[in-house]
């Protein structure tokens, strides 16, 4: 049907499409109109607009106060993160995809992270040792920092990929490992070089410092970093930290 | 209740600076807004398990899209009413829901219930002065007219629940639904 050409009919499904009786097929039909063409979304507007008032006799019911703690943990970037389990086993779901292909883009690509040339990667299992890796996002979901570090290893190889700039005089940012168990406190992995390829000397082997933290996050410290143990500026940045095999 | 200018324009400066990643904004947006906006979706899906779970996707909605949010076009609670009254719309389409529906016994009745509730919609329409001509133009609909109109609105009925409903043949209540509309539009035209 060419809808776009018989305005009559626009308004007419327009103003049934707002009032909720243009059901099915033909609602989702013409939501997608909607989208598209600019006169059609106007015309649902102009409609909801009309109709939209009638809610005022609506009786209110305040939600039960689970419905708040959902949505809370359902937004990532709505801050507060540090509370909420939810949100990092989420991300860890998504991020797990994510990791793997970042892996492969940034990890195998850095001739520190490359035992082979890329073209001539086997099966994974062959060639690549188990390691950790962590891929750390900002509040914008854009991938800034990715950690690496093999799983006998002490040392943590660090990607930057724009981080805010900082005056290094001043400040420095502060890698943490964020604890399973919610609430739990995190720990400082240490303060990361003000470098182009910046290494953080752990205090033990990757398979006891990290196989604690399904998360890592950098904060925003003054110079010589927390001195209370904990994050005390910013929370800038954040991604989970998975183990490969 | 504040003056509904007032809300309205303190509605879209925590929207605004929802867009802005203000998650404490967000707190206060849902305070002001989540019993309307849930007495919306409980009226239409009348399951509270339901409801809440279209309550909770319409807020994510809000969040990931209240920075294209234009004051411009839509008052902030027309727009959100909106978002729940399609998130109901869409879940009524579940293929499963009707085999739901026959079960729950007592579903014509709520309807019913609410549909003849006290007072009258249209008596606290008349009463909120931001909805006062909406309330004037309804009254001048036809009865069944109007009956149809707002059945459809405010439980989400289709044209053949309505049918149903009312007892009465899906043409003719379709004929309703399409002149009443038609008529609102001509007599909020004149009055706006």
């Amino acid at each position: 049907m060419n809808y776009v050409r018989n305005p009559e009919l626009i308004e007419r499904l327009a103003a049934e499409y707002a009032l909720g009786t243009l059901r099915g097929p033909a609602r989702l039909r013409f939501a997608r109109l909607a989208r598209e063409n600019a006169a059609t979304a106007r015309a649902v507007r102009e409609w909801e607009d009309r109709l939209g008032p009638m809610s005022v006799a609506v009786r209110e019911v305040r939600p039960h106060r689970r419905v708040w703690k959902v949505i809370q943990a359902r937004l990532p970037d709505a801050g507060g993160v540090w509370d909420s389990l939810a949100f990092w086993r989420n991300l860890g779901l998504v991020a797990s995809g994510c990791a793997a292909a970042l892996l492969v883009t940034f990890v195998l690509r850095d001739p520190r992270f490359a035992p082979v040339p890329v073209e001539k990667i086997p099966a994974p299992s062959a060639q690549m040792q188990p390691a950790y890796v962590a891929v750390l996002s900002d509040k914008a979901g854009k991938v800034v920092l990715l950690a690496y570090a093999d799983r006998h290893s002490d040392e943590l190889w660090l990607k930057p990929n724009e981080m805010q700039s900082i005056d290094s005089a001043k400040q420095v940012f502060e890698l943490w490992g964020l604890p399973k168990e919610p609430g739990g406190a995190p720990r400082s992995l240490g303060l990361i070089p003000p470098r182009e390829k910046p290494t953080i000397k752990l205090a033990a082997a990757a398979d006891q410092t990290l196989s604690d933290f399904p998360a890592l996050a950098v904060s925003l410290e003054p110079a010589g970093g927390s001195k209370t143990g904990l994050p005390t500026g910013p929370v800038l940045y954040s991604g989970p930290c998975l183990k490969f095999w | 209740m504040a003056d509904p200018a007032a809300q309205n324009e303190a509605l879209k400066q925590l929207l605004a600076a929802c867009g802005r990643r203000d998650s404490a904004a967000f707190g206060r947006l849902y305070e002001a807004t989540s019993p309307k906006l849930f007495g919306v979706a409980m009226r239409i899906l009348r399951r509270e398990d339901w409801a809440e779970e279209v309550l909770q996707d319409c807020y994510v909605n809000i969040w990931n899209h209240a920075s294209k949010y234009s004051a411009a076009l839509s008052a902030p609670m027309t727009w959100m009413t909106s978002i729940v009254r399609n998130r109901c719309l869409d879940w009524l389409r579940r293929p499963n829901l009707e085999v739901v529906i026959e079960s729950e016994e007592d579903g014509g009745n709520l309807i019913d219930a609410q549909a003849s509730g006290d007072p009258s919609p249209l008596d606290e329409l008349s009463r909120a002065s931001e909805a006062r001509a909406l309330a004037d133009c309804l009254a001048r609909l036809e009865a069944k007219q109007r009956q149809a109109v707002m059945l459809a609105f405010f439980d989400g009925l289709s044209h053949s629940e309505l049918a149903a409903h009312l007892q009465e043949p899906l043409g003719t209540v379709k004929t309703w639904v399409r002149r009443g509309l038609m008529q609102l539009k001509g007599c909020l035209g004149t009055t706006a």
